[in-house]
């Protein structure tokens, strides 16, 4: 039987010559007539622009950092589309699974599918090596995935927290693809407000509750100064048995906490004359 | 441009009386600078304009709006009217048509008879005069909506104070740019009250 190769015929009537003139030559080749309405001289442009678009230059703060007795993470809640807050209830610090917690800045889309994804990945770890995926395996996955994503428009700035067999862990993530070992990290437009505070109260050795108030007093001061940050303050601790939330403030109740009004002081005050 | 500094102001009528408030934040782009910012200024005790948009634009129209009611006040030997002063603040934006203050006025007073007046106006000084509010600002969506939803004609001092409040606080919450607390002014034709409001601070 003889193999019908009609449709391998070029007909386009190539001269030989270098291995560009094949069917590229424009000498004898039918081109296609483009519109005059809608072309772009500058595609690569405009595709940035539809990128730059969505990027909403993470808005917000969460930070975390590694004490002797775990790690602790905290966020605020709010979520801004450019001045406008679409909400001050979000969710910012996301469980991956028991003993890991990831925390989002930039496109709430990209950070909760590709935590929800990396979860997977480390559930399906567990499964295939009878043993838990360590916090470095995991923000390198995460990582990799990311920089497999680079240049195509994901935002997220994210930490992976946890607590492994070598004790606990921190890393900062981001569609860069940046992975950074750590031990204080704070990722958000409000990030360089809670770094004052952080920097300043941080000592290795610290019992829980202290750690968690220097947490929780950081993320206040970055909502109070950034406006993209605010609604409440979540505080988390990582420690050998898992993550436990331990508070949840509204930032507004916060300050009146943290600065009492003063009566002011008054010298004289006008007072009812009672009718004689 | 109008959203470099960030701002709210809006004015109610009551009965025989009005309401001009303001937030209090201060910013650069999305950080704070100062939440004590004064962006209600006082004409004469019946008068009041609250200037939103850039902030070095609003005090430097004040600063000029304060020169040309002082001449008036030398020449004429009495206080501008509420509408002879929006005309005024009108003509002086215009003036500027190709180069214009980054500001939307909002003029609050009380003219002849003790009627009260407001009017707002946009960057280049088209004049919009209201029977119920006006509004200004970076949250001045929000505040529509929460202004048109709390008020009712004919309202008490005490009562236009605590809606006007309500409409200032509630709309700043959900604006990045401004809130930070607020400052609110009940004009009637016998007092001047000035309250400061504590709000969300973040």
């Amino acid at each position: 039987m003889r193999l019908d190769t009609s449709a391998l015929d070029n007909h386009f009537a190539a001269p030989a010559g270098n291995e560009f003139s094949g069917i590229l030559a424009t000498d004898n080749v039918p081109s296609l007539e483009f519109p005059e309405v809608a072309t772009c001289n500058d595609f690569d442009g405009f595709q940035k622009a539809t990128k730059e678009m969505l990027n909403h230059k993470k808005g917000t703060t969460t930070l975390a950092f590694i004490f002797d007795k775990g790690v602790i993470v905290a966020a605020d809640s709010r979520a801004s589309m450019g001045g406008y807050i679409s909400s001050q209830t979000v969710r910012k610090i996301i469980e991956i699974n028991p003993y890991m917690l990831g925390t989002m800045a930039g496109g709430a889309a990209d950070c909760q599918f590709w935590h929800r994804n990396l979860g997977v990945k480390c559930r399906l770890h567990e499964l295939a090596n009878k043993r838990r995926i360590s916090i470095a395996g995991s923000s390198k996955t995460l990582a990799n995935i990311l920089y497999s994503y680079r240049g195509m428009g994901l935002s997220i700035g994210t930490m992976i927290a946890g607590f492994d067999e070598t004790g606990p862990g921190l890393y900062y993530v981001d569609s860069e693809g940046a992975r950074l070992k750590g031990t204080r990290f704070s990722v958000g437009s409000g990030s360089l407000y809670a770094y004052g505070i952080l920097d300043e109260g941080y000592k290795f050795s610290m019992p829980i509750e202290e750690a968690a108030e220097l947490a929780r007093r950081a993320i206040y001061h970055a909502t109070h100064r950034d406006g993209a940050s605010g609604g409440c303050v979540s505080v988390y601790y990582v420690g050998p048995d898992g993550w436990k939330k331990l508070s949840g403030d509204d930032v507004g109740e916060l300050h009146y906490q943290y600065n009492p009004v003063q009566e002011a002081f008054v010298e004289q005050q006008m007072a009812e004359v009672p009718a004689a | 441009i109008f959203e470099y500094n960030g701002s709210a102001v809006v004015a109610m009528v009551g009965k025989n009386c009005f309401a001009i408030a303001s937030d209090r934040r201060l910013g650069v782009q999305l950080q704070t600078v100062a939440t004590d910012f004064q962006r209600v200024f006082e004409i004469h005790p019946k008068l009041y304009i609250g200037l939103s948009g850039l902030a070095s634009d609003a005090q430097t129209l004040y600063q000029r709006l304060v020169f040309k009611h002082k001449l008036y006040q030398l020449r004429e030997e009495r206080d501008m009217k509420p509408e002879t002063f929006a005309s005024l603040v009108s003509a002086m934006l215009y003036e500027k048509r190709f180069g214009p203050y980054f500001c939307q006025p909002i003029i609050a007073g009380l003219g002849q008879d003790d009627v009260p007046f407001i009017c707002t106006m946009d960057c280049i000084g088209a004049k919009e005069l209201a029977k119920d509010f006006v509004v200004s600002g970076t949250a001045s969506e929000s505040l529509y909506g929460a202004c048109e939803s709390m008020y009712k004609p004919n309202m008490e001092p005490d009562e236009l104070f605590e809606t006007i409040s309500q409409a200032l606080l509630s709309s700043v919450d959900r604006d990045c740019l401004s809130g930070w607390g607020g400052y609110v002014l009940v004009v009637t034709p016998t007092e001047v009250t000035e309250r400061v409001l504590k709000g969300r601070m973040d």
